[in-house]
């Protein structure tokens, strides 16, 4: 079981996140709806894992990713992404994510590609 | 390729993916009319049946313009339904919409135009990047009347999802349909031209058809001294020269072959091709690229 945050600016998608996530064990300490919102939870939860959409207003994934890892150079972010948007995943990956997802997921790949990630 | 081609292709390539990605979340329950060239100075929302929820998204690099996608109030709530794993033709339809049933739209909206920017970009030669939707309720035509900006061109298709009618609304700016009509153009005389050679020589005859290839897609390569290569330790970063959205090269038994995208199919990596090269000489032995 691990403490997760959850940051997506739609509101449907957090929920469907954290049902995932609840379902297989985890607890989602926190969520965030921009990439401000994502730095600044990461810092006030410190959570062991966070899931990261890449399209966010204000602040977008992979700003709030550089943001996170420069704070925390072994934080464990998982980036959500949308079909076509392969060369954000990989910079993403690039720049030090654990992991990606791509949207719409099946609930086993989230919870699997969480599951890596923690290990 | 005249104008109106152009905005049909491009108003068609976008409707194939807002079918591929709505059919996820319902199979068998999309389809798509012809796309339309809607006349200079049209109001692009006065056909839609009210009230309606539209959800638009712009483009934030690359190219400007915007994608408007309108859905009745049941055809929102059986989405988000069908997007929930829940079963969308027993929904109970009531006369507000949620916050989540809203934001459900909205996800989708993002899902199927980062799928459509990614196909227009593979025709225009460069990434196309979108901003987050927005999303918002009409109840009268005159909601609808001036909340989106006009633009020289606007395209209209419609679908049919889970019973209930949608619409796309393309706004297209005059600078991008001229780069579109060009890299259309040029995507055309590509293929005459590489068409040609593949009619001479290129095609291997049928006794020679089903030998297996080895395929490989290069991603990007380093050079480093033979010292540094075998003391390699365990999570050691090796840089590539190669920057995240530079061409991915296809190699086929040892012959570089063609360049193009990176993609994901079904959660599995896979290469769009966008240029192949024209047969030449002797295969190169080339085989040292990281992959």
């Amino acid at each position: 079981m691990a403490r997760v945050l959850v940051v997506d600016d739609a509101a449907f998608m957090r929920k469907m996140l954290a049902d995932v996530l609840g379902k297989a064990g985890h607890e989602v300490v926190g969520e965030g709806a921009n990439g401000n919102e994502a730095v600044e939870q990461f810092q006030a939860l410190r959570p062991d894992i966070m899931t990261l959409d890449i399209t966010m207003p204000e602040k977008d994934g992979l700003a709030a990713l550089k943001e996170i890892l420069s704070l925390d150079a072994s934080a464990r972010v998982v980036m959500c992404s949308a079909l076509g948007q392969e060369s954000k995943v990989l910079e993403a990956i690039k720049s030090g994510a654990k992991d990606f997802v791509v949207k719409p997921f099946q609930p086993d790949r989230v919870v699997d590609a969480i599951g890596k990630a923690l290990t | 390729m005249t104008t109106e081609e152009a905005l049909l292709k491009l108003t068609g390539s976008t409707a194939d993916e807002v079918v591929e990605v709505l059919g996820m979340f319902c199979p068998d329950g999309v389809e798509r009319s012809q796309p339309t060239v809607l006349p200079q100075g049209a109001e692009p929302l006065r056909q839609i049946p009210l009230p309606a929820v539209a959800a638009s998204v712009s483009y934030v690099d690359g190219v400007t313009g915007g994608n408007i996608f309108v859905m009745t109030r049941t055809g929102v709530q059986r989405l988000a339904a069908a997007m929930m794993g829940m079963d969308a033709g027993a929904v109970e339809e009531t006369e507000d919409l949620s916050e989540l049933e809203l934001s459900a739209a909205g996800e989708a909206m993002n899902q199927m135009m980062a799928a459509a920017a990614s196909a227009t970009g593979a025709v225009l030669g460069q990434e196309v990047e979108i901003g987050p939707p927005e999303t918002r309720f009409f109840s009268s035509p005159e909601d609808a009347a001036d909340v989106y900006e006009r633009t020289p061109h606007m395209t209209s298709v419609g679908f049919t999802m889970l019973g209930e009618p949608c619409r796309l609304v393309q706004l297209i700016p005059n600078a991008f349909i001229v780069r579109m009509t060009r890299a259309l153009a040029e995507l055309e005389a590509e293929t005459v031209s590489s068409g040609a050679g593949v009619s001479g020589t290129g095609v291997p005859n049928e006794a020679i058809r089903a030998v297996p290839v080895r395929v490989w897609a290069e991603l990007g390569r380093t050079r480093m001294p033979v010292g540094q290569a075998v003391s390699l330790p365990p999570g050691a970063v090796v840089e590539l020269q190669s920057a995240p959205d530079d061409p991915v090269q296809l190699y086929v038994n040892g012959r570089h072959f063609a360049s193009g995208r990176l993609l994901l199919v079904e959660q599995e990596w896979a290469v769009r091709i966008d240029h192949v090269l024209a047969p030449a000489g002797p295969a190169t032995t080339d085989q040292g690229g990281a992959t």
